[in-house]
């Protein structure tokens, strides 16, 4: 089996697997603009999001709780109608043709809740079903998706009967079937444990790299770390941050981390402070006659606290600075 | 082609759901109101043994059950799908609004037949003097059944709670027969509920069963009623429902 991101119709005249006959193969994948949500009551969740994701890139969209990130999601599911700006999926308009947009989509939503008394095989392949395929094409894709995601010995099993992490693998499993050439996951791998996550973190790539776009979003930011060609950061609703690890490390002034313990509290938290050059932050090791500590390059962590002012909030001791 | 594959995916996954949940709907369609058909003959004195008075607590029990099933048992699925986003997973799939209503409808229907069908099995060993006509009595099932599930659904989409809708389902199933002319005659009620019952869809549901059961084919105006209702709940269910929040 292999993924499709091109868009084709198959001799039956029937939109094959992530195809659709009106879609543009050379359009991103997907193509935000303007991304405007108010809610009633007058609360602005989405201010303004541009944002495009090209086939085979993974995107993370990482933000504090709240900050607008599920919103900006199901705007492009199609779930929420934005209240300003537009959603293109591979060139459809989401917004005015949903179901077309849909067809080229795999989600995994945030809170969505399975039939218990399923088996995972006939969960699978019922949704395969409705995603399009036939009944042959519906089996294989369920017996693909369930080896891919270890659930092929829990097939036979009722999903009433799984853990969380199986169910979470169950709803990834049905946004994958049918291979769509985006896959919409959001916080795909909370509540799983570690083995887990990275049996999905390997599902994403093998998507990504068979030419899949994904954009997911997730409060690990090791996940986002690891996985993402590039990230975006969403903060009070506005896309503060967008780009590949290297171009945001370079949006910090000071990209060189020292992290230390206070000498005279050596039982005390790690301390860290940034610096402009390596040269800089050995300086500074020196000076202090610091025996106890790493000067490395900031990280994407470091990044996202310098742009979401958390750490700060949390460790005032801390130096960031970021030219944002 | 392909909305007929998701309106059966839809009725499926239902189905296949209900497994664990064969023991309730069994109470629900045929148990409760068989026993409601005893309990109607216990309470009815005298007249209850007529063949009459036994077709009306027939005919009763049946829109008793399609009321059980209707709105508590089909507005209870509905919730459930609702609010532990079940319905969230349908509505980010390719699938029409329209196919997940066909599908539950088609469930609904399918549960409706069984249940109307068992009871007739009940009446005839109860020896209730039945000569259903089959053409109308279909026509009645499904037309309340339509008009019933329309009420759930509204209800199922307006509810701020799982709690709060699953009360009001169970409220309303209940109530829709027992307020209505159902189980005794019409000249029964008080004067002003007489007056409100004249226009519950299950007093025109009770009235036509009552008719087809009886061998007669007359059951035009109320299943006209009924078609009636049954376009307007199910136009503002499907209006309601949040497939596409705004």
């Amino acid at each position: 089996m292999s993924w499709r991101s091109t868009q084709t119709v198959d001799g039956r005249g029937r939109r094959g697997v992530g195809a659709c006959a009106a879609s543009d193969a050379r359009a991103p994948a997907l193509r935000a603009r303007g991304l405007v949500k108010r809610y009633r009551g007058g609360v602005e969740a989405n201010r303004g999001i541009d944002l495009e994701v090209n086939a085979g890139e993974v995107v993370s969209v990482l933000g504090p709780n709240g900050a607008g990130k599920t919103t900006f999601l199901r705007q492009v599911t199609t779930e929420l109608r934005p209240t300003e700006g537009g959603v293109e999926v591979f060139g459809v308009d989401a917004v005015a043709a949903p179901l077309r947009a849909k067809r080229l989509m795999g989600v995994t939503p945030q809170e969505a809740g399975l039939f218990e008394q399923l088996k995972v095989r006939e969960h699978l392949e019922l949704f395969a079903r409705l995603k399009g395929l036939s009944k042959a094409e519906a089996r294989a894709a369920s017996r693909e998706v369930a080896e891919e995601l270890g659930l092929a010995p829990e097939s036979g099993k009722r999903v009433g009967d799984l853990s969380g992490g199986q169910r979470r693998r169950v709803l990834l499993g049905l946004a994958l079937l049918g291979r769509p050439p985006l896959l919409v996951l959001d916080e795909p791998t909370t509540g799983l444990d570690p083995a887990s996550r990275r049996a999905v973190w390997d599902v994403i790539r093998r998507a990504a790299s068979r030419g899949a776009a994904v954009i997911l979003s997730t409060h690990y930011i090791e996940e986002a770390e690891r996985l993402s060609d590039r990230v975006a950061v969403i903060l009070d609703g506005r896309l503060v941050a967008f780009g590949t690890l290297e171009e945001l490390l370079g949006r910090l002034e000071r990209s060189y981390r020292v992290s230390y313990r206070d000498p005279f509290d050596p039982e005390g938290e790690t301390r860290s402070l940034y610096f402009e050059s390596f040269a800089e932050a050995r300086g500074h090791v020196q000076e202090e006659g610091l025996s106890e500590y790493t000067v490395a390059r900031a990280s994407l962590e470091d990044v996202y606290f310098a742009l979401t002012g958390q750490r700060a909030t949390e460790e005032a001791s801390e130096e960031v600075a970021c030219g944002v | 082609m392909r909305r007929l594959n998701e309106i059966t995916c839809v009725f499926r996954i239902q189905l296949a759901n209900m497994r664990g949940e064969a023991g309730p709907f069994l109470l629900a369609a045929v148990v409760f109101p068989s026993a409601m058909y005893l309990f109607a003959g216990a309470v009815g004195g005298a007249g209850a043994a007529t063949g009459e008075a036994r077709l009306r607590f027939l005919a009763g029990s049946i829109v008793f059950s399609l009321s059980l099933t209707s709105i508590s048992w089909l507005g209870y699925l509905m919730l459930e799908n609702r609010f532990t986003g079940r319905l969230k997973l349908f509505a980010t799939l390719p699938l029409a609004r329209s196919s997940y209503v066909f599908g539950f409808l088609g469930f609904a229907l399918a549960q409706g037949a069984l249940s109307t069908a068992a009871l007739l099995a009940v009446g005839r060993w109860a020896g209730v003097p039945v000569r259903p006509s089959i053409v109308p009595l279909a026509l009645v099932v499904v037309l309340t059944i339509l008009c019933l599930c329309g009420l759930g659904a509204v209800v199922a989409a307006r509810a701020r709670s799982f709690t709060e809708g699953s009360l009001m389902t169970d409220a309303l199933g209940a109530g829709l027969v027992f307020l209505a002319p159902v189980y005794y005659a019409p000249e029964a009620m008080p004067g002003w509920l007489g007056a409100v019952s004249r226009w519950l869809p299950t007093t025109f549901a009770a009235s036509a069963v009552r008719t087809a059961l009886s061998g007669g084919h007359e059951v035009y105006g109320e299943a006209l009623a009924l078609a009636l209702t049954a376009a307007a709940t199910l136009a503002l269910g499907l209006r309601l429902m949040k497939w596409r929040e705004d």
